[in-house]
């Protein structure tokens, strides 16, 4: 089984920082994301599956119906499996609601002028993030029991919960600890494992922003620097 | 005001044996954690669906240290209705070893934990080899129950058995062997429920039955002179009262001639005080005209010190330079200087993987412990380094440059 951990926002700083060695494995490093004009989630993990910069196309879609952009099997490298699964990835198997609500929240977050509101917004929107969080764990744990010869989970909780937190180094440490220890159920149940994030998270105060660089592990292959695209090949040919 | 005792202790055992949640709940459960971050730890371990784990709350105050936005330095504070307790942490095990032997810190007590489940791991033998290398006695093992069900009372008899028999092997006497859970703080500061087999008492309650360290002053005289000065037709001998109390009129002995005389007078600089107790830089006059030397130790007869050539240590060494066992090196000890040859060296450490060292040569090197006996060329005055710190401890130098600490912990297997 191939396993591939898509972590939005795992920053390659915090890795090495809460010395995370189940996501380290055995080679790790950073991507390189320098091509695409800023680190945008939906356009990073498009490109990822499809093995081209997918950039312009995205954006194309326009700012709010890009999240409902959906890439076709035979367009990725999932088609190379036979019995593939892919959980909540952005532009292929996205859980829409549960991440447009997270971002209605957010900007509510930052629009309201009122404490209380904003205390309350923010609770709501952790809370989401990590119930959302927990779901996909449980549906991830239940595909590496089942027959498939590839599966793909990905994490958004480092990048919601960061964008309100990053500055608050024990929540993220927890958080880090957690994905640590999913990567570590992984090791026993897959052959071939990759952890990819899009891009990282640099604080500014107590929230956090997206990075210019991604973070990459893998148990079998040092890969240098690559690309976000390099992915396509690496996969599609194991 | 009346200052609360407070006692040091060291937590040791298996990385994966659960110290730190031990901690966590020692600090916990005497409430000595920050309410506000137990909450958000526990909130949060809550939301990611865990079970709440006290290490974060231990990396957050440890952050905070370092961040120096705590005043405390590397030490975690509980206390109980006895007295304060002193967890002395360290990064590393090089850097406890270090501390512990160059007399940075230095623990009255030690707590050993060991996972029910997995008995005694070489960790766990090599962390136990540390307690026994500092001499401590006042010694609980802690084991850590994971698994209620499958845990019997003949298990832990049996564990205890294998526990005690290894413990004595290295010369370690367990006072209390405790079946806890660290995590849920069954035998932590309550009384367990699910162990209702165990009679014995929790590791609060057995801390508190462990004695403190005497005050230096409660301690036998330890008077290591300095220097000699003539002032006028005055002897004056100064140096820094290391233990014990100093009067006008006392009858000592002064080693290692073991020259008995009586004090004729304490001299402070601009007091004239009639005596003087640890801690205290002073000078002392002799009714009689002796010949006493740096080096020298004034004591008094109930309670004295060995005088002995051939001491046995263990050794840090914490120079770059390797040492060869071979070669003949400075010791010095409080203010005596002599010239040490390392009979043989019985075993070594390699202080980072506390792993033994199997070299093929007589070397020492960085980082290195090695339990040695030591030849000196005069006899030294020492004491048992869990006694009198300041007379069981001592520094190799080499070209002036400090690269060894060393402790003697077995005093009586010293011999002229």
């Amino acid at each position: 089984m191939i396993v591939v951990l898509a972590i939005d926002a795992l920053e390659y700083k915090k890795v090495l920082e809460y010395n995370c060695e189940n996501l380290k494995q055995h080679y790790f490093g950073k991507t390189d994301i320098s091509e695409f004009s800023q680190p945008r989630t939906m356009v990073l993990w498009s490109s990822f599956m499809t093995g081209e910069n997918k950039e312009k196309e995205v954006l194309g879609e326009g700012n709010k119906e890009m999240w409902s952009k959906k890439w076709n099997l035979d367009e990725t490298f999932f088609k190379n499996f036979k019995n593939p699964v892919v959980l909540d990835l952005p532009g292929y198997s996205y859980e829409l609601d549960v991440h447009e609500k997270s971002r209605k929240l957010l900007k509510e977050f930052f629009e309201t002028e009122d404490k209380d509101k904003k205390l309350q917004t923010k609770q709501e929107y952790n809370k989401d993030a990590f119930d959302h969080h927990k779901k996909i764990k449980e549906q991830f744990f239940k595909a590496l029991e089942e027959d498939h010869d590839f599966v793909l989970g990905y994490f958004s909780v480092a990048d919601v919960i960061g964008h309100l937190n990053f500055g608050d180094n024990l929540v993220m440490k927890m958080i880090y600890k957690d994905l640590d220890e999913i990567a570590g159920q992984v090791k026993e149940k897959a052959d071939k494992i990759i952890v990819l994030s899009d891009h990282g998270m640099e604080a500014v105060g107590v929230f956090g922003d997206h990075s210019t660089y991604g973070f990459w592990s893998t148990n079998f292959k040092d890969l240098g620097n690559p690309k976000i695209t390099d992915f396509f090949d690496v996969l599609g040919n194991l | 005001m009346v200052e609360k005792e407070h006692m040091k202790i060291v937590i040791v055992g298996h990385v994966d044996h659960g110290k730190s949640t031990l901690i966590g709940r020692l600090l916990y459960d005497t409430g000595s954690l920050p309410p506000d971050k137990v909450e958000e730890v526990k909130k949060t371990c809550e939301a990611l669906g865990r079970d709440m784990e006290f290490g974060f709350i231990l990396d957050h105050l440890q952050e905070e240290r370092e961040q120096g936005i705590t005043i405390d330095t590397a030490q975690i504070f509980f206390n109980t209705d006895k007295r304060d307790y002193v967890i002395i942490d360290a990064p590393g095990h090089v850097e406890f070893i270090k501390n512990m032997i160059t007399g940075a810190s230095q623990a009255e007590a030690a707590i050993l934990i060991i996972k029910a489940e997995e008995g005694l791991q070489e960790q766990t033998k090599r962390h136990a080899y540390i307690l026994s290398m500092l001499g401590l006695k006042q010694l609980i093992v802690a084991v850590n129950v994971f698994d209620f069900d499958n845990f019997t009372q003949e298990k832990f008899n049996q564990l205890n058995d294998e526990i005690v028999d290894f413990l004595g092997k290295i010369d370690l006497k367990p006072s209390y062997v405790i079946p806890i859970s660290a995590k849920l703080g069954d035998n932590i500061a309550n009384k367990s429920e699910k162990i209702d087999w165990y009679s014995g008492d929790t590791v609060l309650n057995s801390l508190d039955t462990f004695a403190l360290t005497k005050r230096n002053t409660d301690k036998g005289l330890r008077f290591p002179i300095q220097d000699a000065y003539k002032v006028e037709d005055k002897r004056i001998f100064a140096g820094r009262v290391e233990s014990g109390v100093i009067n006008k009129d006392d009858e000592v002995v002064v080693l290692p001639a073991n020259t008995k005389t009586t004090i004729a007078s304490v001299e402070k600089f601009l007091e004239e005080p009639v005596k003087a107790e640890a801690g205290e830089s002073i000078g002392i006059t002799t009714k009689d005209p002796l010949f006493i030397e740096r080096g020298n130790v004034v004591c008094k007869e109930d309670d004295m010190p060995k005088v002995t050539d051939t001491i046995k240590a263990n050794v840090f060494w914490m120079s770059k330079q390797d040492f060869d066992a071979d070669e003949s090196i400075t010791l010095k000890l409080a203010t005596q200087e002599v010239t040490a040859n390392i009979e043989k060296i019985e075993r070594r450490m390699n202080s980072s993987t506390l792993e033994e060292i199997q070299r093929d040569d007589n070397l020492l090197k960085n980082n290195e412990v090695g339990v040695m006996v030591i030849k000196t060329n005069e006899p030294v005055i020492v004491d048992n380094f869990n006694y009198v710190p300041e007379l069981g401890r001592f520094v190799f130098e080499r070209d002036n440059i400090t690269s060894a600490g060393g402790i003697i912990t077995n005093i009586e297997l010293e011999k002229i």
